[in-house]
Parts: structure tokens; C-alpha cells; sequence
């Protein structure tokens, strides 16, 4: 056989296989092809922020096939390996299928009108002690619906998304910055840009679609540069031009050496900072604060001008011809640079500073709001932005860019929720470190959080120091966990009320990606068991309120808060369960929310509008013909219909009013447990491609189980020979909070120079986030995971 | 950006993503059958060859060199594979992209054996 003919032989078998597969599986003759009897609709993928769509293949009542959506901008058809097995995720055998109490130790099952009671006298025994802790996973209905019960019902501040512990960094170093949260830019920088520089940012592995999108052009003979500054070498670093390995947390140095290099040479953007730009730093470095105060530009000189090639090699580790480069490229007014970053960047205790520091070199050298000049941070989750930054599901935060702490900010959600004056608290509630701290802390001892409704995400796994911010609950009795999830997790295992959630497609949904791009999706299957949507939960637990007698439950005319209503204007009581799919509440509730984004120019697409697309870009702005149209490129005339004419750039909503963004000096600051005696290895964590975040859902796919079933701990060659450890010998890691053993893994997937580790935070069994430390940036207050002092033996 | 660029973006990929992918679990391990099979890493279905990236074959393979990875994408050295079948066994992609084929005759077969039409091209493009 030749090996034409061999291919194709192979490439007809496996088809055939898989359309057997398919065939048995939904129970059909086994000869009917496999598109036979789907239904095909849309969803984004359910993953991470990248925001792929896909198409859902539904036969029988079951998702039985998926496919990249050739139509979509953000994957043309392209899906990374989570997203070909994304249907899986519905299918794993320990689904949670009814609600359950815990008595005496043991979870026992319960009916739903007990579960929204008990959740409901919890919450009525000390609202102000009552938090609720979501995620970048909530559907934007989802997070609207939360934020109103307990900001415009309970008066109460202390709702916070697990975006706290990753993008809360990005909106602090966009907020000080631009004056507004969210990348100007977008995907299509990728497309233009002839420099890509990844700051600490694995983008194969994390976000690997986007970069296919990257790398396709490199593929087909395009002159791009990748640089990755990093600190291991990872499966991202066999495709860049330039790998940079700095030392952790001297991103900060680097960063200042690019603007240090640009002024020395005279080579910065004098025409684009003279109209656009103004200078910014700290007003006390011990005590930072989001607005610092203005500078002038001999001052930034003088405070950058000690961060020269030479010393930023010390400092870094970077050859100072490295320095240079990344000095060349920002200092030539023909090349288009975009930076991108995630984690590396966001989950850092000078995280609001390296933010700064890298949106600071991109105006300075002007590279920026033309396409392929963008200063963009990526999202880990699927609706970090459209849910957590958008509608504001943080203690400090209202919906559409607004703060609690400003009175016309609480006045107009009042208003437009028709709610008495006053109705929602000016104090910000506590932010997530500190909400778990007191949620763990005995109320005597000053413990002011009681009771915590966890939806859409694994807290028991993902917190920072796991023993002091989770563990610590077990025992303190007058505590009370409820836990909404669609698997039992390291979260559930200390919850005292679990209910069984819809996931993904057994739900309406609308999620909004890193590019500022919103998707929407209907529900496409029904849930298993009991399970329910997570807003009809919170609906309910808001209803049983009321009948208690909440005075918060009720509107300035004696209304619910939550009140819907059909197309004839009669109220439809969506709490109860067989009434709650009458109307689409996520719709009623999206057409509730979308004018809430006009006031910092975020303006969303209409409903109706956002499901004909594969996602649209805000601001998604009416044309005169009613037809509307998204904004790739913010604050550029040529593309933002919100500059004004004639201005070129306009920052709309600059912090000081005069539509100028802010050039930050932040200086360069040790870490606060850097590697000594005692501890002398740096421990970074992280994900991998196979497995999303605490892998609750991953880990149920067996592929993905398959090819990644465990997580492990990467080690130089050299320092695995020094301490004794073979490739794959059990090891024990330990920091100052904790150890836990693991498998060593030598040369692998990721490669950290010597004295680092790393170690992925997926794994439930060995759960690196006991180890990890909780000291956070004084800004974001986002903890950093990257970092921390760490020993490691032969077990 | 251009029309062209986008016409062109993941060509690659043209054909599969229209492509619809079971959502099952894949089908149980077989056997060994003790070294006288090859594993062969198909383009057509290989994550890593299709734009994506995945890298797992390699990763667990127990056979020092026997899967080499260039550019991010894997090809087997026939010289060196056992034919053990780990890698088909951890292959998350959507259609198993590894083929273990006989390396000798057997009753009946038509055409040559991977081995009998070796030295050539490995089976990518
Ligand atoms: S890159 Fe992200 S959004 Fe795209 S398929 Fe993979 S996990 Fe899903
Ligand atoms: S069959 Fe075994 S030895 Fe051959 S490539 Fe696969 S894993 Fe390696
Ligand atoms: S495990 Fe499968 S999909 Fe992944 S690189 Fe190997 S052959 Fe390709």
C-alpha cells in the first residue's frame, strides 16, 4: 500500500469508528450516520476566558456531539482539547442530583422547599453577617440577580466573585490608569501586531486557541516575534524568537528599564504623551492607594533613571543585551507591539504596580490604540469580565463601572431598582481574603461573616493558605456553608447545605470573554435529578425572604425585587420552580441590567441582538439604520464612536477629567517571602491545557482525566540530583503553611530553572493551595499564588 | 484586518471544524500484543498537528526518544517504539489520533507491513 492510500485507509476506519460511537451511544441503528436526528445550536465554550463558541450537538435529550463554530471571530472553528470534550462535562456518574443537609455529620438528602427555607432563616438570623461568594463562571444573570439581593435587598456589601483572586489586579491597574475598567484593544492585535510579548503569560497552555491565532501567521511565514518573559520555560517557549527567564517579581525592574531605556535614548512618543498622557505615582509608598497623585515628567525621569540596563540585569537576572532589545523594539516607531498577560502579572504582591508599569511603557512609546499596539490582559475564566467587572460582583462594586462608596453611584442603582433612598450601604463589604478569614474566624473572636452562599465555584480548593482561609471552619458550629455546585468538591466537603446546580447548556446563560465580547446562549438539555438553575436559587432564597418578612424584599412600592412579568403584564411567580421557565428570566433580567452599562460607555447589545452572534464587543452602539455595531478598538476615533471627532485618542474617562490616561512610576519592590535557608526554592502553581481550574469538571472527562489523571512537582535536573530525586520518585513539598506530597516530574511539560518549582492547582487529592500564601497586593487585595519560599525532599 | 487574513485563519483546520465531535467516553484499553505492533501518530486527528496543542503521548510515553517532538508536534520513531500503546491510551483528542499497526505480515493481510515499507517519510505532511 502506498502511503496515500495507507492515510486514507486509516482516516476512513476512524470515521467509521466514530460514527459507530456516536450511533450506539444514543442508542440508534448502528449504520445511521452520525448527524442523523441532532439538534444544532450555539453556546461559548464553558471554559476559560478565551471565550471560544462552539456548536452543541443534542440528540434524544443528551449532548452527543460538539463542534468548533466555524462562524465565531474569537476560534473560526478551532477548539482547544477541554473545548472538543466540553459536552462530557454534563456526564460525569457522581452529578449532584438533589439538594442535601448535613446532619450529624452526614449529607442527607432534603426537598428543595426545605433547602431555599433553611437557606433563607440563615441568612434572616444576621443579614449583615450574610455573604455570598461567586465567580467569573456566574452568567451575567446570574451575577445581576446575587448583586441585587444582597446590595439592594440586604443592604449588605459582602458579595465577592473568585475574580478577586485573579483579574481584580487587571481592573486596578485599568481603573488607575485609563480612569474605566478593560482593555482598550482586542483579539484582532493579534493579527496586526509584529512583536508579541507575553508577560509571565503561558498562552499554549492557558489560553491556547488565542494563541493558534497568533502562531497560524507565524506558520505561514509572517515576520512576528514572540517574546516570552517568563520564569520556566514552558510549552509556550518553543515557539518564541526571544525566551527571557527574570527572576520572580523583577517584572517590575524590566518594565521600568523599558521606560528608563525610552527616555534616555529620547526615543518615547513626545507627540501621544504631550496630548494624551499625564505622570502618576504613589503618594506614600507604604500605605499605596488606587490614585496616588500627579507628578511631572522630570520627576518620573528622575524616578525611573536609576533603572538602567546594568542594574536591572542585577536585579532580574536578564542579560543586559536582552534589556536592550526590549529597548529597541519600544523605542522604534515602526514596530507595533501588543503585551499580553494573566496570572503572572495579576496574582503578584506589586500586582496593581507591574499593571501600571506595562499599560506606562505602552503609552509612553505610543504603542498604543492603533491595531497591533495593546497593552491587554487575558481572562482565566469564561465571564470574569462580563459578570465580575462588569455588573460588579465585588464588595466594593455596582453594576456597570460604579462604586458603592460613590453616593450618586448607590443613588442611581437605587433609582433605577426603584428602591427606597438609602436602601444600599456605603461601606464596601469584605473583599474575599478577609471575608473567608472572618467567615474562619469563631464570632467571638471578632468572626463577622456567618453565613456564606457559594455559587459556581470551588473555594475549598482555590483559596490561598487553605488551612487558615477554609479549613478552619470545621468546628466552629455557629457557622453555615451552602454550597451550590454540580459535583461534590473540596468545597462541599465542609458544606453544611449543598444544592444541586444546572450546568452550562441545562441553563440560559450570557458570559462576556477577555476582548470585552458577550455571548449568549439558551438551555439546551434539561439538568439531571433535582438539580435547578443557580438564579432561580437565588429568586428563591429572595421570595422566602419576603414571605419572612425582609423588609429589604420589597421595592419603594411594596413590590418584590424580584417581580416578573409576561407579555400580557401579569406578574409570573418564577420562584416557584414549575412557573420558573414561563418566561426567560435571563433575559428579563439582562433588559434589566443592559442600561446600567451606558454610564461608563460599556453599552451591551440588546438580547435579541446578542443571540443572532457568536458574541459581540462592547460598546455595541445603534446605527442610524437600528442595525448595531460592536467597537473593536476603545478610545480611538477611528473606531470608538465615543471619542470625540477630531481628537484622534480620548481617554473618556480619565481619573483626572481631562481625557488623559496616566503614566505611573512604581518602583521596584522585594517580595515579601523570597526563597532563604530555610526555603530556599521559589514555588510557583498554575493550571495545564487539560484541566480547568480545581478540574471539578475536567477531572469527570475521561480523556482529560486520562492524559493528565494527577498533579506533580517540576524540578530543575540539577536540583532534583543534588537533593536525591529520580524522575517520578515521591517527593515532599513543604512552605511555612503546610506540606504535601507529590511526584516529581524532571524536564516535563514546564521547565523551571534551578531553585523553582511548580506545581498545578487542579489536583483535589493533593491540594497545593494548602501551601500557598495569602499575603496580596495592598491595592487589588488578589493574592499572590505565584510566589512563595518552598522546600523540597526525597519522601 | 484583511478579508484574506481571516479566509485564512486556521486553514489548517478547514474541514474539521465543521466536523462534529462524539461526546463520549472512549473505549476501553486493549492489550498489548508485545512488540510486534507500532504506534503510528495520524495529522488528520493529532490536536498538536491540527493548531491546537497537546503534547501527552510524549509526556507519558515509556520509551526514551521514542515519540519526537518538533515545533510543537509529535511524530514516532519506529526505530524505538515497543509498540506498548500508552500513548493511544492517554490520546485526549477527539478522535484518537494514534494507530497501532502491525509491524509484520499477518494471515491474510494485503499489502506490506510498516516495517517491510520503511526507510520513508513519517505519515504527516
Ligand atoms: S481555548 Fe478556552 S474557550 Fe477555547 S476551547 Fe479551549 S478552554 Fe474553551
Ligand atoms: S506505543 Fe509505547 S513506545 Fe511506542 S510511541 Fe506509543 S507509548 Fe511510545
Ligand atoms: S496525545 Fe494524541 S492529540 Fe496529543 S499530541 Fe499525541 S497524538 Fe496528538
Amino acid at each position: 500500500m502506498s502511503t496515500l492510500e495507507r492515510r486514507t485507509f486509516l482516516k476512513t476506519s476512524a470515521m467509521a469508528a466514530a460514527t459507530a460511537a456516536v450511533s450506539q451511544r444514543a442508542g440508534g441503528a448502528a449504520a445511521a450516520p452520525a448527524s442523523d436526528g441532532i439538534h444544532w445550536d450555539k453556546a461559548p465554550c464553558r471554559f476559560c476566558g478565551t471565550g471560544c463558541h462552539v456548536k452543541v450537538g443534542v440528540r434524544d435529550g443528551k449532548v452527543v456531539a460538539i463542534a468548533g463554530h466555524p462562524d465565531a471571530e474569537v476560534n473560526k472553528g478551532l477548539l482547544c482539547v477541554k473545548g472538543y470534550h466540553v459536552g462530557g462535562i454534563l456526564y460525569g456518574e457522581d452529578r449532584l442530583k438533589h439538594p442535601m443537609l448535613r446532619r450529624n455529620g452526614v449529607l442527607e438528602r432534603i426537598s428543595w422547599d426545605e433547602a431555599i427555607d433553611i437557606a433563607a432563616r440563615k441568612i434572616m438570623e444576621a443579614p449583615e453577617r450574610f455573604a455570598i461568594y461567586g465567580s467569573g463562571q456566574w452568567t451575567i444573570p446570574e451575577g445581576y440577580a446575587a448583586q441585587k439581593l444582597i446590595k439592594g435587598g440586604l443592604s449588605n456589601n459582602h458579595i465577592e466573585p473568585n475574580a478577586r483572586l485573579c483579574m481584580a489586579s487587571a481592573v486596578t491597574g485599568f481603573i488607575s490608569t485609563y480612569g474605566v475598567d478593560e482593555p482598550a484593544g482586542c483579539y484582532d492585535d493579534l493579527d496586526a501586531c509584529d512583536v508579541l510579548i507575553l508577560w509571565g503569560n503561558n498562552m499554549s497552555e492557558m489560553h491556547p486557541v488565542l494563541f493558534s491565532r497568533f502562531y497560524d501567521r507565524k506558520s505561514r511565514g509572517e515576520k512576528i516575534t514572540l517574546i516570552d518573559l517568563g520564569t520556566r520555560r514552558t510549552r509556550t517557549t518553543e515557539f518564541a524568537d526571544h525566551y527571557m527567564e527574570f527572576r520572580p517579581q523583577s517584572d517590575l525592574a524590566i518594565a521600568n528599564c523599558i521606560a528608563q531605556q525610552l527616555i534616555e535614548r529620547d526615543a518615547w512618543d513626545k507627540e501621544f504623551v504631550e496630548k494624551h498622557c499625564a505622570f502618576r505615582a504613589d503618594a506614600d509608598l507604604t500605605k499605596p492607594d488606587l490614585m496616588g497623585v500627579a507628578i511631572d515628567f522630570e520627576n518620573y525621569k528622575q524616578r525611573v533613571a536609576e533603572y538602567t540596563p546594568e542594574k536591572v540585569s542585577e536585579i532580574s537576572g536578564l542579560p543586559v543585551e536582552q534589556l536592550r532589545l526590549l529597548g529597541d523594539l519600544f523605542a522604534d516607531p515602526k514596530v507595533k507591539i501588543t503585551s499580553t498577560w494573566c496570572m503572572g502579572m495579576n496574582q503578584h504582591t506589586r500586582a496593581t504596580a507591574i499593571n501600571r508599569l506595562v499599560h506606562g511603557i505602552h503609552l509612553l512609546s505610543g504603542k498604543f490604540g492603533s491595531p497591533g499596539n495593546a497593552p491587554t490582559s487575558l481572562t482565566g475564566q469564561p465571564s470574569a469580565c462580563g459578570t465580575a467587572r462588569e455588573v460588579g460582583t465585588l464588595c466594593h462594586a455596582l453594576p456597570g463601572g460604579r462604586l458603592v462608596a460613590k453616593p450618586e453611584h448607590r443613588e442611581q442603582c437605587e433609582k433605577h431598582w426603584n428602591l427606597p433612598a438609602g436602601r444600599i450601604n456605603a461601606t464596601p463589604g469584605h473583599h474575599t481574603v478577609l471575608m473567608w478569614e472572618k467567615f474562619c474566624t469563631p464570632t467571638a473572636e471578632g468572626g463577622d461573616i456567618r453565613t456564606i452562599l457559594v455559587q459556581v465555584t470551588n473555594p475549598g480548593q482555590s483559596l490561598p493558605n487553605l488551612h487558615k482561609l477554609f479549613r478552619a471552619k470545621k468546628g466552629l458550629d455557629d457557622k453555615f456553608l451552602i454550597v451550590s455546585d454540580v459535583y461534590p468538591t473540596a468545597t462541599t466537603e465542609l458544606a453544611d447545605l449543598v444544592l444541586p446546580a444546572a450546568l452550562w447548556v441545562e441553563k440560559n446563560g450570557v458570559f462576556g470573554n477577555s476582548e470585552r465580547r458577550t455571548q449568549q446562549w439558551f438551555k439546551q438539555v434539561e439538568p439531571p435529578g433535582e438539580a435547578r438553575e443557580d438564579v432561580w436559587m437565588t429568586i428563591a432564597i429572595a421570595r422566602r425572604l419576603y414571605d419572612l418578612g425582609h423588609p429589604g424584599m420589597k421595592d419603594k412600592d411594596g413590590n418584590f425585587i424580584f417581580r416578573f412579568t409576561d407579555d400580557a403584564g401579569n406578574e409570573v411567580p418564577v420562584w416557584e420552580y414549575d412557573r420558573f421557565h414561563e418566561i426567560n428570566v435571563d433575559r428579563a433580567l439582562y433588559d434589566d441590567y443592559r442600561p446600567l452599562t451606558f454610564l461608563k460607555h460599556k453599552h451591551l447589545a440588546p438580547y435579541d441582538v446578542l443571540k443572532e452572534h457568536t458574541g459581540l464587543r462592547w460598546p455595541v452602539v445603534e446605527q442610524s439604520d437600528g442595525s448595531f455595531r460592536e467597537t473593536r478598538f476603545r478610545f480611538s476615533e477611528f473606531d470608538d464612536p465615543f471619542v470625540k471627532k477630531g481628537n484622534g485618542i480620548e481617554f473618556y474617562h480619565s481619573t483626572t477629567n481631562d481625557g488623559r490616561a496616566q503614566i505611573w512610576f512604581c518602583p521596584y519592590e522585594a517580595h515579601p517571602e523570597e526563597p532563604d535557608e530555610e526555603f530556599p526554592f521559589w514555588l510557583c502553581t498554575g493550571r495545564v491545557l487539560e484541566h480547568w481550574h480545581t478540574g471539578t469538571m475536567t477531572m469527570r472527562v475521561p480523556q482529560l482525566r486520562g492524559a493528565v489523571p494527577n498533579n506533580y512537582v517540576e524540578i530543575h535536573p540539577d536540583d532534583a540530583r543534588e537533593a536525591g530525586i529520580g524522575n517520578g520518585d515521591k517527593v515532599v513539598l513543604a512552605t511555612r503553611r503546610g506540606e504535601l506530597e507529590l511526584s516529581a516530574w524532571i524536564n516535563g511539560r514546564g521547565r523551571p530553572p534551578r531553585g523553582s518549582l511548580f506545581v498545578p492547582f487542579f489536583d483535589q487529592i493533593r491540594q497545593i493551595n494548602l501551601l500557598t500564601l495569602d499575603a496580596h497586593c495592598p491595592i487589588s487585595k488578589e493574592p499572590d499564588y505565584k510566589k512563595c519560599a518552598a522546600r523540597i525532599r526525597k519522601a | 484586518m484583511s478579508g484574506v487574513s481571516r479566509r485564512d485563519m486556521f486553514r489548517v483546520l478547514l474541514g474539521r471544524g465543521r466536523e462534529e465531535v462524539p461526546q463520549a467516553p472512549p473505549a476501553a484499553p486493549v492489550a498489548s500484543s508485545g512488540g510486534d505492533e507500532l504506534a503510528l501518530i495520524l495529522d488528520r486527528f493529532c490536536l498538536a498537528w491540527q493548531g491546537s496543542f497537546c503534547s501527552v503521548c510524549s509526556e507519558r510515553c515509556p520509551e526514551p526518544g521514542a515519540i519526537v517532538v518538533e515545533q510543537g508536534k509529535p511524530r514516532v520513531d519506529p526505530g524505538k517504539c515497543t509498540g506498548c500503546r500508552v500513548c493511544h491510551d492517554v490520546c485526549p483528542a477527539p478522535r484518537n489520533a494514534v494507530f497501532l499497526v502491525a509491524r509484520k505480515a499477518r494471515g491474510g493481510m494485503i499489502g506490506k507491513t510498516v516495517d517491510e515499507t520503511r526507510p520513508e517519510e513519517p505519515d504527516h505532511e
